[in-house]
């Protein structure tokens, strides 16, 4: 309704210009909605960008299943005004030869504005005497970590993070050889002195036992024993190790080209050793 | 006495600002403008820039793009009591989401973690869908008002500039 003076046009708006003031009023709104979110999500980025995540530190043992665990801990913060949607990491680990070791994956989890979180990493490592995580019972090395993590943020915003970092290993059995003596003849029977020494780099202690077996080239057992160290080998991170002990040799048993196996038995695993050819 | 028609009557309820009045007040908004669309921009490069974080798009574009939105803009606001206000604000609509297109609609952005060897990639192309509502709004307006002044012009004068 427009007015001029004490005259009055009772006329409404016409439908079109309605129309198009709506979509100017609409226009404008959304433009301060924009330009609010825009500047308010810039700031909180850039805070996030600097609040760079961190690693804690990491721990490494036998587990069940014959398995090795890597446990670790990243710590994330979320400094901004918005929170981060369906966060999920997923991380690899490749051994020094570049062979992959494990991978795993963490569910998807919301992290709240001004929110801090440590988010725990922990892969379990298959071992076996031929797969590629065998050579962390024996050698020392770096491993190769790589992580991947996915969100959204503010809403809008999808994000992927990647950081690849380089850890040392210190293997439990670093080191790890076994070495026959000179044969004796002990009552009738055959006996060898059977030495194994290793180091233990590893950063906990391991209680357990090594069972040694001393087969033919033919793979037939011709003797054995159990090596204890105390109460566990490597009880002292990185103390070395040297035990002998005398096996009775099995009548007719043959050990030129044959190997020294040694596993690994503690509670939680019994997990075999790379086997040791006998010259 | 003759007795004015309602039409008439309606007629003397506006008044449409001079020209000049209307030049004044479009580099009035001219300047708003480009402290909008081009100076915060610029501020927000460099506040991004200074925090390592590099975005796709130069200060140059954001300048050309922001002064021609801001001039089309202008042109419409002085143009306003005119026909051409529909086609120019339609126009202006246009070149801004051009320039959105031109800033990088489906972009991308790639940041280095200070301090680590990491690198964050955010995806901006849900910001561009609602910033891209401005202009297409506008777009609509501007369309509608085009249609309205070829079908009655004037029509929406005394509504525009109401006493």
């Amino acid at each position: 309704m427009a007015s001029f003076g004490s005259i009055r046009v009772d006329r409404p708006p016409p439908r079109l210009y309605r129309t198009a003031r709506l979509f100017r009023r609409l226009s404008t709104v959304v433009l301060v909605v924009a330009l609010v979110f825009v500047a308010s999500v810039v700031y909180s980025g850039a805070e996030l960008a600097r609040s760079s995540p961190q690693t804690g530190g990491y721990t490494a043992g036998f587990a069940a299943n014959d398995t090795v665990s890597v446990s670790g801990s990243l710590v994330l913060s979320n400094p901004g005004f918005y929170p981060m949607n369906g966060l999920s990491f997923e991380f690899h680990v490749l051994n020094a030869s570049g062979g992959p070791l494990g991978d795993a994956r963490s569910a998807p989890f919301d992290l709240a504005p001004g929110a801090t979180t440590a988010l725990p990493l922990e892969l379990y490592l298959p071992i076996s005497a031929s797969g590629p995580a065998a050579s962390l019972l024996v050698r020392d090395q770096t491993l190769h970590v790589e992580l991947w993590g996915n969100a959204t943020y503010a809403y809008l915003f999808p994000i992927s993070v990647h950081f690849e970092q380089n850890r040392s290993w210190g293997a439990p059995f670093s080191g790890f050889s076994a070495t026959l003596g000179a044969p004796a003849s002990v009552n009738g029977s055959v006996a060898v002195p059977v030495t194994i020494d290793f180091s233990n780099h590893a950063p906990d202690p391991e209680p357990g036992a090594l069972d040694v077996l001393v087969l033919s080239s033919t793979g037939a057992s011709c003797g054995g024993a159990t090596f204890s160290f105390g109460s566990a080998p490597g009880v002292t991170p990185d103390a070395s190790y040297s035990q002998t002990q005398t096996v009775a040799i099995a009548a007719g048993c043959s050990l030129q080209g044959g190997t020294i196996v040694a596993t690994y038995v503690g509670p939680l695993a019994s997990i075999p050793l790379p086997p040791e050819a006998i010259p | 006495m003759n007795v004015p028609s309602s039409r008439a009557i309606e007629a003397a309820t506006y008044r449409v600002p001079s020209l000049g009045i209307r030049i004044l007040a479009g580099a009035a908004r001219f300047v708003a403008l480009l402290i909008v669309l081009v100076g915060l921009p610029v501020v927000v490069l460099a506040y991004l820039a200074d925090r390592g974080v590099t975005l796709p798009v130069t200060a140059p574009t954001l300048l050309l793009g922001g002064v021609l939105v801001s001039g089309l803009s202008t042109a419409g606001s002085i143009l306003r009591p005119t026909r051409a206000y529909g086609p120019v604000s339609v126009a202006t609509s246009a070149a801004a989401i051009g320039y959105l297109f031109a800033i990088g609609f489906q972009g991308t952005l790639r940041v280095a973690v200070p301090g680590t060897t990491g690198s964050l990639v955010v995806g901006y192309a849900g910001l561009f869908d609602l910033v891209l509502l401005v202009p297409v709004l506008a777009l609509g307006a501007g369309l509608v008002t085009a249609i309205e002044d070829l079908r009655a012009p004037g029509e929406r004068l005394p509504f525009e500039y109401p006493p």
